[in-house]
């Protein structure tokens, strides 16, 4: 078995498409708004 | 002797939020690993993976609503008895609803790429469905009246439409137990022939810690964040009345 058990990239069938694009959407979503909140952190100064 | 300041407090809270970031990182890289490396399933094959990283989100996507919930009666009841709790719990009911939009999202993302792959469409108008859609609506509803509405009441507006949002969550969980769906019967907790072959239990129990620990470090950052905002505009609003008094003195 490889490590990623799906293969590697090309991927041709929809169901393999749909599993890294729905591994990829939550990585962007969540990792995108912990980066958003990283900057909105460094940005409001402290009173 | 040390001396414990505010200053000294915050440092340490920052220090304690970097070590469960890296913490969280970790059991996250944990989760990922088991999900990828587990058996393959006998009717889906690969496309079930989709599982460990759906059913997390969906799970605490009912959960964080719950915390919005509390926090807003606790607003409802602290803002004329004591208004700098009243205050906490204002905060953390936002950072609770943008944690429960961000969670549904994926949720919902994860849930339409599943189904498109397995059943072949992407949506379908089933009892689960739409009040997870509903649920998504109503958060989303209330991080636009906290944007939109009127200063001065948006506190009260939000809270109130906080409580009543929280009916939808029970309905929501329970629909597939309630009502024949599309969407698959409960995998845990459901009838005598649910469940999941044990060799799968690793990643299921690994990814559901992970997107815990990593939704507690964002509601606690954002709740951080809000408190600052909160302090600033204390802080102006006082800057203000010095200013009125002084020019009143005159």
């Amino acid at each position: 078995m490889t490590p990623l058990a799906i293969g590697l990239p090309p991927f041709h069938t929809l169901a393999q498409r749909h599993l890294v694009y729905a591994y990829c959407a939550v990585w962007f979503l969540q990792f995108g708004y912990g980066i958003y909140l990283a900057v909105q952190w460094r940005k409001t100064s402290r009173p | 002797m040390s001396v414990t300041t505010p200053a000294t407090n915050a440092r340490k809270l920052q220090i304690g939020g970097i070590v469960w970031l890296a913490l969280t990182i970790i059991v996250l890289a944990i989760g990922f690993y088991h999900a990828c490396t587990a058996p393959t399933e006998a009717t889906m094959g690969n496309l079930y993976r989709v599982f460990f990283y759906h059913f997390p989100h969906t799970i605490l996507s009912f959960l964080f609503p719950y915390l919005n919930c509390f926090a807003s009666f606790a607003f409802l009841y602290w803002r004329t008895r004591n208004p700098e709790s009243a205050a906490k719990a204002d905060a953390f009911a936002l950072a609770s609803a943008e944690a429960t939009v961000l969670y549904a999202s994926v949720g919902l993302a994860t849930g339409m790429l599943w189904g498109r792959a397995a059943w072949g469409i992407w949506w379908t108008w089933d009892a689960r469905l739409t009040t997870y859609l509903l649920l998504w609506l109503l958060y989303v509803s209330y991080l636009l009246v906290r944007r939109l509405s009127a200063a001065g009441q948006t506190e009260v507006i939000s809270a109130v439409l906080a409580i009543f949002a929280a009916i939808d969550i029970p309905i929501c969980f329970m629909s597939i137990r309630w009502w024949r769906t599309q969407h698959p019967a409960p995998v845990f907790g459901g009838s005598a022939d649910s469940g999941i072959d044990p060799s799968m239990y690793p990643a299921v129990w690994w990814n559901l810690i992970a997107w815990l620990m990593w939704g507690i470090f964002i509601v606690g950052l954002r709740y951080a964040i809000e408190r600052r905002r909160q302090r600033a505009a204390s802080a102006n609003a006082l800057g203000f009345l010095y200013e009125d008094a002084a020019l009143e003195a005159r």
